[in-house]
């Protein structure tokens, strides 16, 4: 589980490392998977608490990047007298890049470090070594139920999110600055299409990236170094790890997606 | 696992079903799937020759207030018509029968839009029914080539008649540029000066004599050829049964557009009543401007 018994000192080879073992982790998370059926208590418990309980964050923070991306475009845009495409530019622009990147991102700092930061403690407290004195197997108790929640809950708070930012979007053109209710309407829709915008653009793009954030997040906890210190730069790495991931991953999404 | 399971199991299933209620929400309502209801409406036929860039569900407008949507946009079978379907709000059932619809665009990069004209008829439109008199949407390039005009260069002149008209800019137009009337060269301009006590510019025409009979108050108004071209006087027949005689002054007259006044103007969409003249007014008589 430890990348540094692979890497040397070498911080190439320590990355390389830290990704060929999160690699292998996934492989065995996955093979856990008919394991962990058994426990689907479990799982429906992290999904209520990755999920449900990261509703009031995505919501709150999907309406406002609605709002300020409506309230930005609306004034450049009447500069070119194209004010009545805003709702458009607003719905493209959450749909195929903002929404699922700004939903990993928060979900990577709202459950992937709390993730993180019990599997850490649950390392450093022994219980994961008593886990397997009972001859309970950790990755299919702890480790899978946590990656198939955040693999749910991820599309579906994307989803959320969306629609918060579409409203917040409405809420600022059309309440507040006056463009006309139809209009916005027509423009988006005549501009969205299910296929390449809804599906490909928030439903595929969200499910990649909370596997990611998960598998980061599952990993890096199952990694820690059993002391305090340890689960503190345990739930940095995630962040970092996921952050990067996420956008790295957003951009060869992109490319082969469009 | 302090908590019962039920909790979970609520919290969780609640979750489940907004996140797919987003989801529905987001396939449905803002992609092209759904129509929007605005309360009691009832439906009219417009049939254009041409709908430019009219969308389903851009608005209809009556005075620049929306009354209503477009609910359909086809293709009458075997003919080169689009007959929408407007979709009005019942509050607004009094329409006469030759009201005229008209595709405008807000802007010159805006949306189009239909525009009702009320006529004059005593009868009413009836609900289902059909909208007789329709204007197509104006394509932006003959717009374009209705402001700018063809460049040429006068015919050779027999007798000429001088009569003159006073700008307050006249721009780059000096003197041996055509005078046109249509589009056709009738004449040149004889003289450009600046008017001591006026302060604006005097400008004498000598027009062909053969063009005896152009109305006295037909206006001249300062074109240029393209858009980096020379400017020239254009001349817009009036409807006055009287004609222009030598030495005559013409009142109505628009001075020369500055390239970049015109641009602002079509590209700064800026108060509704602007965008209603700008929608409204075909291109060619929106000459008439200074006097």
């Amino acid at each position: 589980m430890n990348a540094r018994r692979w890497g040397g000192s070498n911080v190439v080879t320590q990355t390389l490392a830290q990704i060929g073992a999160c690699g292998l982790f996934l492989l065995t998370l996955l093979a856990a998977v008919p394991r962990s059926f058994q426990y689907f208590r479990e799982t429906s418990r992290q999904l209520w608490f990755v999920g449900a309980m990261s509703l009031t964050i995505i919501m709150v923070c999907g309406l406002f990047v609605g709002m300020v991306l409506m309230l930005q475009l609306y004034h450049v845009l009447s500069i070119f007298g194209g004010t009545s495409a805003s709702g458009m530019v607003v719905a493209l622009s959450v749909y195929r890049e903002l929404g699922p990147v700004v939903t990993a991102l928060l979900f990577a700092g709202r459950a992937g470090t709390a993730i993180t930061a019990e599997i850490g403690l649950m390392r450093a407290t022994d219980q994961i070594a008593a886990m397997e004195m009972m001859a309970v197997d950790p990755i299919a108790y702890v480790a899978t139920p946590r990656f198939l929640a955040g693999v749910v809950a991820m599309p579906l708070l994307c989803c959320v999110f969306c629609a918060m930012a579409v409203f917040g979007g409405h809420l600022v053109g059309v309440t507040w600055l006056g463009i006309d209710n139809g209009t916005f309407w027509s423009n988006m829709t005549a501009q969205v299409d299910l296929r390449t915008d809804i599906i490909n653009g928030v439903l595929l793009k969200s499910l990649a990236f909370g596997a990611v954030v998960t598998l980061i997040a599952v990993y890096q906890g199952f990694a820690t170094a059993a002391t305090s210190e340890g689960v503190a730069h345990a739930t940095t790495r995630t962040v970092v790890a996921s952050s990067i991931a996420i956008l790295a991953l957003d951009f060869v999404l992109t490319a082969f997606l469009m | 696992m302090s908590q019962p399971r039920s909790s979970y199991a609520i919290g969780t299933g609640l979750f489940i079903v907004l996140g797919f209620a987003a989801l529905a929400y987001l396939a449905t309502q803002t992609t092209s799937v759904a129509n929007v209801h605005q309360g009691a409406s009832y439906t009219l036929d417009a049939r254009f020759a041409n709908i430019g860039q009219l969308k389903e569900r851009a608005p209809v407008k009556i005075a620049g207030v929306r009354i209503g949507q477009v609910q359909s946009i086809t293709l009458l079978p075997g003919q080169e018509v689009a007959d929408v379907t407007l979709s009005i709000d019942q509050r607004y059932n009094k329409i006469p029968q030759d009201s005229i619809a008209t595709i405008f665009t807000s802007g010159l990069l805006g949306d189009q839009y239909i525009g009702i004209q009320y006529g004059t008829a005593k009868q009413l439109v009836a609900p289902g029914g059909t909208l007789v008199f329709t204007k197509p949407a104006q394509q932006l390039e003959e717009m374009l080539g209705k402001f700018f005009g063809a460049g040429g260069i006068a015919d050779n002149l027999g007798g000429t008649y001088t009569v003159t008209a006073r700008f307050t800019n006249v721009g780059t137009l000096a003197a041996g540029a055509p005078v046109k009337m249509a589009g056709v060269p009738i004449g040149s301009v004889q003289s450009v000066h600046a008017d001591p006590l006026k302060l604006d510019a005097d400008v004498t025409l000598a027009i062909d004599k053969r063009y005896n009979q152009i109305p006295d108050d037909s206006a001249a108004a300062v074109f240029t050829s393209g858009l980096i071209g020379t400017q020239y006087v254009a001349i817009q027949p009036g409807g006055s049964p009287d004609a222009l005689k030598q030495g005559d002054e013409m009142i109505l007259t628009q001075s020369a557009m500055q390239l970049e006044d015109l641009i602002g103007k079509f590209l700064v969409n800026g108060s509704p009543a602007d965008k209603q003249a700008a929608g409204s007014v075909p291109a060619s008589s929106s000459t008439a401007g200074k006097h």
